[in-house]
């Protein structure tokens, strides 16, 4: 599925979120509900040896309710935040199904332990959509879903023409996956 | 929209300049090992390139591919100029920079730096490339002496890039105010009406964002972590933003005139500006460009200071300038013309640059502490 959507790629349809990706990333990013200063402090404060403490600040900002999971879930999860290598997400398929529940929060976590990985979010997987990136809605976090979006945003990086790079200290995934957002929203 | 391509096959001028390449390298002490799986691609961005000479005399017809449809040999000079010059900077600064490797305060701020390194040693690669495979003899020597000057003896074409850059404090404000100047350039020549050129400086601008941003952040950390005192910050911004300034060349210019009548370098916002250039005050309008994003980058900057530290503020655009109207003049950092002596104004100078004494304290006191905010490497 993810080769499907790369091959259907049509760039003469990513032009105009292009010429107002930094715009539209201001107004998803720099949005109240966003907590842009939250955000850049989690840059910095979820760093090895990762403990409760850190996913908990994550789901703070992510406004996600308190996490459901056993302690032994929570291991798995942490260990496999060690492990997993950017742009990998078969990882996920060896998950234990409590841990794979939650796309949204599991992305977070992902996000802000490599500031690689892109954060789930509808509005983003709306906005891939109306470039041509037809990425299905999900809940669960499906590794071949997931990584389809990954490779999607990597693949919007690639293209993008230098007008669309700020020079700010977001994490270059960030900063697409927040326009997108902004640009999904868009009617 | 871009579309980039990554050239595979390279003329034997240029195959042959790679070997003096890895001699340079090994000469300054760079080691290749460093680059990890890092290759230096040349990468072209045709299409935003754009196929219409943009602005000049010669605006509205087809921009030129090769060297013999440039119409005059003056204006094959003045490319081969601008080529050289910014390749000249590429080299100049990993010259500059490599020795900050060993001393580097974390492992995030190593990496950076070594990718920022890795790039402008591309961005070379990328103006040897287009030397050596465009302007045939005279494109080989200037590739060539690319090489040759060398930052630590002095002999690099620009200023800025021959001074010393003795630590990481100076390594920040480098890549801020001076690779931020060398953003300007390259979106200067992104332009041009030789299409290779323009082609060339896509990439490039991509790449020198993360150069910009880690400068920015690197300077919002210091404040933030507010070990080294804005007082004391402040000096290394008077002093490194005079010499930002003077990179944009002499006011009333008349070789910038002719580079935009060539069509050959343009304005910063050529492309977004719906007013006619001002032809005789390029550089002036380029450099106030800056300054103004300067002062809006510092009110980012200066915003993370812990309580009771002052404002940190872009000095007068008057103060300690080597080039342009006010070059020797005695001017203060808020722009006052300074009124005493010569001796006198040395003795200001003295209080608002770093001196020896700041930089002992600096390197000997504040750098042995956790003088910056720690960001964690995230190994990808």
């Amino acid at each position: 599925m993810q080769h499907v959507s790369l091959l259907a790629f049509n760039k003469e349809k990513c032009k105009p979120f292009f010429d107002n990706l930094t715009n539209f990333f201001n107004d998803h990013h720099h949005s109240e509900k966003q907590n842009p200063d939250e955000y850049e402090k989690l840059l910095y404060m979820v760093k090895r040896p990762y403990d409760d403490n850190m996913l908990d600040m994550v789901d703070n900002w992510m406004n996600l309710s308190k996490r459901d999971w056993k302690g032994e879930t929570t291991r798995e999860v942490k260990l496999a935040l060690y492990a997993i290598r950017y742009p990998d997400t078969l990882l996920i398929d060896s998950f234990t199904q409590k841990a794979r529940s939650d796309i949204h929060r599991l992305s977070a976590y992902l996000h802000f332990t490599h500031h690689t990985y892109a954060i789930w979010d509808e509005d983003t997987r709306k906005g891939l959509v109306k470039l041509g990136i037809n990425i299905p809605p999900t809940t669960v976090a499906d590794p071949f879903i997931y990584g389809a979006y990954v490779s999607a945003i990597e693949l919007l990086k690639d293209v993008a023409p230098f007008t669309c790079f700020l020079e700010h200290d977001i994490p270059r995934q960030r900063l697409f996956q927040a326009a997108l957002a902004a640009y999904g929203r868009q009617e | 929209m871009s579309g980039t391509e990554i050239v595979e096959d390279y003329s034997p001028n240029f195959e042959a300049w790679i070997n003096d390449f890895s001699e340079w390298q090994t000469r300054i002490g760079f080691d290749p090992s460093w680059l990890g799986d890092y290759r230096f691609d040349i990468k072209f961005d045709w299409d935003t390139a754009g196929n219409k000479i943009e602005f000049g005399d010669f605006e509205g017809m087809p921009k030129w591919e090769r060297r013999m449809q440039i119409p005059q040999q003056n204006i094959r000079d003045a490319i081969i100029t601008m080529i050289s010059v910014q390749g000249d900077t590429e080299f100049a600064s990993v010259e500059q920079q490599n020795h900050l490797l060993d001393t580097a305060p974390t492992e995030y701020d190593k990496k950076s730096a070594l990718r920022i390194m890795c790039e402008e040693q591309r961005h070379g690669w990328q103006m040897a490339y287009v030397l050596c495979t465009y302007f045939g003899e005279q494109g080989v020597r200037e590739a060539s002496k690319l090489l040759e000057r060398n930052a630590l003896e002095g002999t690099r074409i620009l200023g800025s890039f021959n001074a010393p850059i003795d630590h990481w404090l100076d390594f920040f404000c480098f890549t801020h105010f001076i690779d931020r100047d060398g953003k300007y350039q390259l979106k200067m020549l992104s332009t041009s009406s030789f299409k290779p050129l323009a082609a060339s400086m896509g990439p490039m601008l991509k790449e020198e964002s993360f150069h910009l941003g880690t400068g920015a952040n690197g300077l919002r950390r210091i404040v933030k972590q507010g070990v080294i005192p804005c007082e004391l910050l402040q000096k290394y911004l008077n002093k490194w933003i005079s010499t930002g300034l003077d990179l944009f060349g002499t006011d009333d210019s008349t070789s910038a005139q002719w580079a935009y009548v060539y069509g050959v370098k343009g304005r910063y916002d050529e492309r977004e500006s719906d007013i006619d250039a001002d032809r005789e005050h390029l550089n002036e309008a380029s450099r106030e460009l800056y300054f103004q994003e300067l002062r809006d980058e510092m009110r980012r900057i200066s915003s993370a200071r812990k309580e009771g530290e002052p404002d940190l503020f872009i000095p007068s655009d008057k103060f300690n300038r080597g080039i342009g109207m006010y070059a020797g003049l005695k001017y203060t950092i808020t722009g006052e013309e300074f009124e005493g002596s010569d001796d006198d104004y040395e003795t200001y100078l003295i209080s608002v640059l770093p001196t020896q004494e700041d930089e002992n304290k600096l390197m000997n006191d504040y750098m042995k502490q956790d003088w910056i905010q720690y960001r964690e490497w995230k190994g990808n």
